[in-house]
Parts: structure tokens; sequence; C-alpha cells
């Protein structure tokens, strides 16, 4: 703001207004007009709240993902009989399982076989209605490959391995209706009835075991002629080695033939899903900065109108020695109080939304540093810039013509 | 821009620092075509002390006049003096601080901010010169006794009658002390007792020494006031003051 002519000897004073002042006259708009002024910030509070509600919820479980990944260890490969050609299926060799072992940094291998016939709740059940459902023997070690857990009774033994006894998958004892072990059970394996000795808990890097009724090799052998070859092998190896381990797996199990051996990290799995949310989160962060943006209009909208209605306000002040600045300025922060009213409740909506839905889902509520500080910056960026025209339209009046009553 | 100064004394650049205001062939003229000559060569000054009645029609000039002489509009030719200091070539910003000081305005329309208390209303009489908040609203407290509103400190504009509203506007008007009190048809908007006793009060404040020019189209109630100037086509054509 030039001074033309006029030193301060010859003007005295100029006028002024302290920050305090600008802060009380400017909130006395909003304070009169409550329910404008709120529908106004409400579009500011849900953009707010979307960014912060889908950063929160992004990071909760992304940090329940991580969690679940340390749990369940990124150390497992499971080996598998690829295509080979012109003969469909190829299997693995029966050595394999014995081979794998002489890998050094290995210390786990579990091997696990499909058998064919259907898994019934009793010999009444016509053949065929398996409920998708299969019958899978496996080693005594499954259960620590997998880092996998009992929800009720125990796994399979030395000893019970070798008569008819099943644990089985959780998915597979959810649709065979069985949900204590209080009681004997057994069920019909097609030829044999088997007695269920424990229930798991799901199992994250092995999906196909949940749905599985499982027995021991020997019990296999004996009652439903089963003759031995392993279709997965689950292998643990020392985390820092298991990349070296993985590349000299197929050679190893399948000197002869190593590319119809199949290796994969579990783990990739679970951090695939990891991607594919991300993608989401990202899709929803747009939408927010979309009804971002929608806010901001809208104050500007109602700051417009608020320069309009309130034209003898500002005449009236420049009389009373308001500067051209001082109305600016409130204007400028009465834009400022309405999106940072705004964006504090955005900001808790997001917070609560986050704390609610990551309680629901048992998750650990993570809410980043920087989706609070940025969803509450953000919305004081918008408010500027929403302000900036009215602010200068309400100082570039001249008083006379805001004085004019009509 | 916002100056911490103490020094409040006033400068004085011209030797008639006895007239609180002193208009020097002001002419003011709005382009177009052809262009309106709203002022030509209108010369008045007014004592510390005076009750001058600024008398017109509509369309002699006089909204014209009161914002010549309230600095809200500057004159195209001519000088205002106010307080002996003159405003030619003065910023808007150092217009504005002048405004604050030494221009208290009444509207005919009151124009009080409708959140506001009454004696929050009066504070804003204040707000632009640098008093602090706890001293705006002491002297404003003080304000509204003396204009009889003592007893109306905290109602808000719309629970007061026309007349309370135009005393409170009044009591904004003289707040922050200053050189003269510009009333624009002040009396207006009120019934007719109102309008006695508001011209009671004015006349009782000028007995006090505030310096007071009402801008009035009522022939009438000018006719009381010690010292007339009457306005017609933007020209003075009579001004009793004048010996």
């Amino acid at each position: 703001m030039g001074r033309k002519g006029g030193s301060p000897e010859t003007s005295g004073p100029r006028s002024q207004l302290s920050i305090g002042d600008t802060l009380r006259t400017a909130s006395t708009g909003p304070r009169s007009r409550k329910l404008r002024s709120a529908l106004s910030a409400l579009g500011i509070t849900i953009g707010i709240a979307a960014l912060v509600s889908v950063l929160g919820l992004s990071s909760s479980s992304s940090a329940d993902l991580i969690r679940e990944l340390d749990a369940l260890g990124t150390n497992l490969l499971t080996v598998e009989a690829g295509q080979s050609f012109g003969s469909g299926n190829s299997s693995l060799p029966v050595d394999a399982p014995a081979r794998i072992r002489r890998i050094d940094p290995v210390y786990e291998v579990a091997a696990v076989s499909k058998i064919g016939g259907g898994v019934y709740r009793s010999d009444l059940i016509e053949e065929g209605r398996t409920q998708g459902l299969t019958i899978i023997a496996a080693d005594l070690n499954l259960l620590d490959a997998q880092q996998g857990s009992i929800s009720q009774g125990q796994y399979l033994t030395s000893a019970l391995q070798d008569f008819p006894t099943v644990v089985l998958g959780s998915v597979a004892a959810e649709r065979l209706g069985i949900t204590e072990l209080t009681t004997a059970r057994s069920i019909w394996l097609g030829e044999e009835w088997f007695v269920v000795v424990g229930i798991l808990n799901p199992l994250p890097l092995a999906a196909d075991l949940d749905r599985a009724a499982i027995i021991g090799y020997p019990a296999a052998a004996q009652y439903l002629d089963y003759e031995y070859e392993p279709d997965i092998i689950y292998v643990r190896a020392h985390a820092e080695h298991v990349l070296d381990v993985r590349s000299v797996m197929s050679a190893t199990v399948n000197p002869e033939k190593p590319e119809e051996v199949e290796v994969s990290r579990a783990s990739d799995v679970l951090e695939a899903r990891a991607a594919a949310e991300s993608a989401f989160t990202n899709l929803f962060l747009g939408l927010g900065v979309v009804a971002l943006l929608v806010g901001g209009i809208g104050i500007a909208n109602v700051m417009v109108i608020a320069v309009i209605e309130r034209r003898n306000e500002i005449g009236l002040r420049r009389a009373l020695g308001a500067t051209r600045f001082h109305i600016a300025m409130q204007f400028l922060t009465e834009s400022f109080f309405l999106s940072a009213a705004g964006g504090f409740a955005g900001v808790m909506l997001g917070i609560g939304v986050t704390v609610v839905y990551a309680m629901l889902q048992d998750w650990a509520v993570v809410i980043p540093s920087y989706a609070l500080f940025g969803g509450f910056g953000s919305s004081l960026l918008i408010g500027g810039l929403a302000g900036l025209y009215p602010s200068l339209r309400a100082a570039s009046m001249s008083p006379t013509e805001a004085l004019r009553t009509r | 821009m916002m100056q911490s100064t103490t020094n409040v004394s006033q400068p004085q650049t011209d030797l008639s620092e006895e007239f609180a205001l002193k208009l020097q062939g002001v002419t003011k003229s709005y382009a177009g075509t052809p262009p309106v000559h709203a002022l030509s060569d209108v010369s008045v000054s007014v004592r510390h002390g005076e009750f001058v009645g600024i008398v017109g029609a509509s369309g002699s000039g006089k909204s014209t006049l009161l914002h010549v002489i309230g600095t809200l509009t500057r004159p195209t030719s001519g000088s205002v003096f106010i307080n002996g200091m003159n405003t030619d070539g003065m910023s808007d910003g150092a217009l504005s601080g002048l405004r604050s000081r030494d221009v208290g305005f009444v509207f005919q329309e009151f124009f009080l901010i409708s959140g506001l208390s009454a004696v929050q209303n009066v504070a804003n009489g204040l707000l632009y010169s640098g008093v602090q908040e706890a001293d705006r609203l002491r002297r404003s407290e003080i304000m509204l006794e003396r204009v009889g509103l003592g007893h109306r400190l905290n109602h808000l504009p719309n629970e007061m009658s026309g007349g309370e509203q135009q005393r409170v506007a009044v009591a904004r008007a003289l707040v922050h002390e200053p050189s003269f009190v510009l009333a624009d048809e002040p009396t207006g908007n009120l019934d007719s007792r109102s309008t006695e006793s508001m011209m009671e009060l004015f006349y009782s404040l000028n007995e006090e020494g505030t310096t007071i020019i009402i801008i009035t189209h009522d022939r009438e109630v000018a006719e009381r006031f010690p010292r007339q100037v009457v306005l017609k086509d933007g020209k003075i054509e009579s001004d009793s003051g004048l010996v």
C-alpha cells in the first residue's frame, strides 16, 4: 500500500487493527450466521474426513498385513508340479522332500498330497456331494511349516497318524457343521470312518488347506489305498537365504526336468493383495480431493454472497477508519475460519471413522501424521484460495458505493 | 502497515486550526456526456464547537458534499482541510487513519452490526485507531451512559427501538472524540418523538463542546440550527454563518 504524498508529519498516524482485533472482527460474521456457516464448512468437512479416513484405513490395514506377514514369515516356499510338455500334469519325484532337506538353509520341509474321494458328514450322504472339500495327506510337521495353530483338539501325531484320524481345516469344519469336539465326531472319507481329533485355525499362506480334511500318510496308505507321491511341498528356509534356496529349488527337486517344477513364495500373494488395496486407496483419495474442491467452491460462494449482503457494513467500516487492507483481511480471515472449522471437524470425523472401522476389523489404529496435518493444512489452503477473490472484491469497493442503501 | 506510534499530537500544516473543517473551492464532477457537476466551487468553514446544518433538496449535491467532507471521496478540484490538515494527495490509508480520528459519522440507516451488542457496536468506533479492547469497551460504556443508554449496554440492535439504535450510532460517532460529528439525515428514519429527543441530544452534545454538522433535506428541522448552509444545484446558495 503505497503512500501517495503526505508524509507522516502531515497525515498523522495511520489507522491500525491488531491481529487479535482482526480475528475478533472476522468471527462476528460466521457467528451471527451459524447455520449458513456450518453448511458451507460441511463440504470441507466431508472432503477432509474422506482423506483422513482413507489414509488412516489404508495405513491401519497395511499395518495389519505387515504384522500378519511378520507373524507368518516371508520365508515359506511352495513347491508344486508344473505343466509338462504334452502329457498334462506332471508330478514331483517321490524323493523330492528328502532332496530338499539337503539344501543347507532349509530347516523345515512338509509334503502334502491330494487324495481322490470325498469328505462327507456320514456314509448316508450321496457320493459326489463333497461341498468342495478335499482329502489331503500331510506330514506331521505341516503345522510348523505353515506356522499355523490349532483351534480345537490337537494335530496328528506319530501315534495317531497310523489310525483313521483326521484334522479339519477351518472352512472344512464349518461346512461339515463341526464346531466343537467335546463329543467324539467322525466323518466319512468315502471308504472309512475317520475320527476328528482337531480343527485348525485359518492358514493365510495356504488357503487350500482350510478346505481340507487332513490325514496322515500311513492312514492314507492303509485305509484309502493311497500310494505315496507328494503334490505340494512347503519349505521353510532361513530368511536371508530364501531367494538363494528358491533359485536352486527346481533343479534340486527334479534335476532332469527342472522346468516342470513351480516354486512360489506364499507371502507374495499377500503382498499382491496389499498392492490391490492401495489401488483402491488412490481412487478414494481422488474422491476426497474432489469433495474438498467442491467444499472450497461452496465457501467461495458463501463469501461472495456475504460481501454483497454486507456492503453497508463494508462502507461503515471504511467510514470508521478501516483501510482496504483491513477489509480484505476481515473477509479472508472469515474464509479461513470457515475452512479451518470444516477442516478440524473433518479431521475429527476421519479419525472417528478410522477408529471405529479398525476396531470392527480388529486392526491396530494407525493414522499417519501427514494425513492429520496435511488434511488440516489443505483445508486452510482451500480457505485462503476460496476467500481471495471475495476479500479483494470487498476491499476494492468504494466507500461511497458501499454506503448506498439501495 | 500497523504503526505502533503513540504520538497522537495533531500535526498542523495550516494556520486555520480554529477550523474543524474547511472546504476551499471544492468541485466534484462525474464523467459522462454531458459531465455531471455535483459540486461546483463550494467553500465553507466550520469552527470548533459550531452546530451547522447543510440543507438542500434531493439532487442538490448533499450526498456528494457529505462524502467529500467525510473524506470518503476526493474532490475533482479544490481542497479539504480537516482540523487544519490538508487532505490533498493523502493516500487511501492515510485518509482512513484521518477518519478513524477526526470524523464521526452518523447515518440515516444507523448501520449497526446486527450480531454485536450496543457496547460492541460503539466500540467499533475505536476499532481502527489502535486502542486496546478493554479500553474501547470502557470508553464505549461511558459514551452510552452519556447518550442515555446506560441500561442498554448488552442489548442487540434488534432488541432496541429506532431511536435507541440511532443513539447507539451517535455514541459510536463520538467515542473516539472526533473533530466533528457528520450526521446524514440522522432523524430520517425516526418518528417525531424520537426525532425531538435525538435533536435535543445533538444540542446538548454541542453545548458540551462537540462540533456538529448535520446534512438534511428538512428545512423545518434545519430552521432551528444555529447556522444553516443552503445547497442548491451543487452551489452554496446562502450561509447564515457568514458575516
